[in-house]
């Protein structure tokens, strides 16, 4: 299994990707984050926020693919104004990005998906 | 869910929100001194006097451990139980302190809680009346203090 240190650099590296963070799946908290490309003000509180919600939001999409006999939700993109937030799950934590609105998705989708399973 | 019930009118709107952006079961509001200032999930004024006398005992034992441990005290706990999980933290509002101690469980996350308890702060320090009621100090009558609290969230014993 990779370092999360290691996947975290490996996704931050990605073209667009703004932030990118290991997240723990059940309580939301950060276990290892890049910093943020740009350094916004109150990068810390954006990132901290974005984990927990993300991470919560991709337990309730688990929940409706269960519900829908879908089984686990493989990737989960939100599509904002101004950019996307990707969750992929990994077992116990999750892999959350904030991307650029212009990045190349496929590109993000297929590291993340290849780094969480390096991660299972 | 139920609405908070409140001995000071001011904090019933940032409970409430704390209550259903956090998702929490149940939830107290107190001062360090043990006295309630809101509540909400409990339907027992007993319940509301056991946890607010247990909180106010664990903020002051978890303070001094922090300042002999870390040289401050502690901001905030988290216990995770096997269904259920327990958050106590303080909060400030200028001046005054205040204890929240919130129940939650795999409906919502810690991260989560910790968020909108970020939110509920600054909803305290914005809505603090200019003039506060008269908070005394602890007077030594610490189950007196605690039954007058609980007298403004629950009505007197005998019409609780």
């Amino acid at each position: 299994m990779k370092a999360v240190s290691q996947v975290v650099a490996t996704l931050s590296r990605v073209p667009g990707v703004i932030a990118a963070m290991v997240v723990g799946a059940s309580d939301g908290l950060i276990v290892e984050t890049s910093a943020m490309l740009g350094g916004a003000d109150g990068a810390g509180d954006i990132r901290k926020h974005t984990a927990a919600l993300g991470a919560y939001l991709y337990s309730k999409a688990t929940r409706a693919s269960h519900a829908a006999r879908l089984g686990n939700p493989a990737f989960m993109r939100l599509e904002a104004e101004h950019g996307h937030i990707c969750v992929v799950g990994a077992r116990d934590v999750v892999l959350v990005t904030i991307v650029t609105p212009d990045a190349n998705l496929g590109r993000v989708r297929l590291d993340m998906m290849t780094a969480a399973k390096g991660e299972a | 869910m139920t609405d908070p019930t409140v001995a000071e009118a001011w904090v019933a709107g940032p409970l409430r929100r704390l209550m259903e952006d956090a998702r929490l079961i149940a939830g107290v509001l107190l001062y360090p001194t043990g006295r309630a200032v809101g509540q909400f999930g409990f339907s027992n004024a007993a319940d509301v006097m056991s946890i607010c006398a247990l909180t106010s005992a664990i903020n002051a034992s978890a303070r001094e451990l922090g300042r002999q441990l870390d040289g401050k005290p502690f901001y905030e706990m988290h216990h995770a139980g096997a269904e259920r999980q327990v958050f106590m933290a303080r909060a400030s509002a200028g001046a005054q302190e205040f204890l929240f101690v919130g129940v939650f469980d795999r409906e919502s996350s810690l991260g989560v809680v910790e968020i909108y308890f970020g939110e509920f702060q600054k909803a305290l320090e914005k809505l603090l009346p200019e003039k506060q009621p008269a908070v005394p100090g602890p007077s030594g009558d610490f189950e007196g203090e605690l039954n007058r609290s609980l007298d403004a969230l629950f009505g007197p014993i005998g019409k609780r």
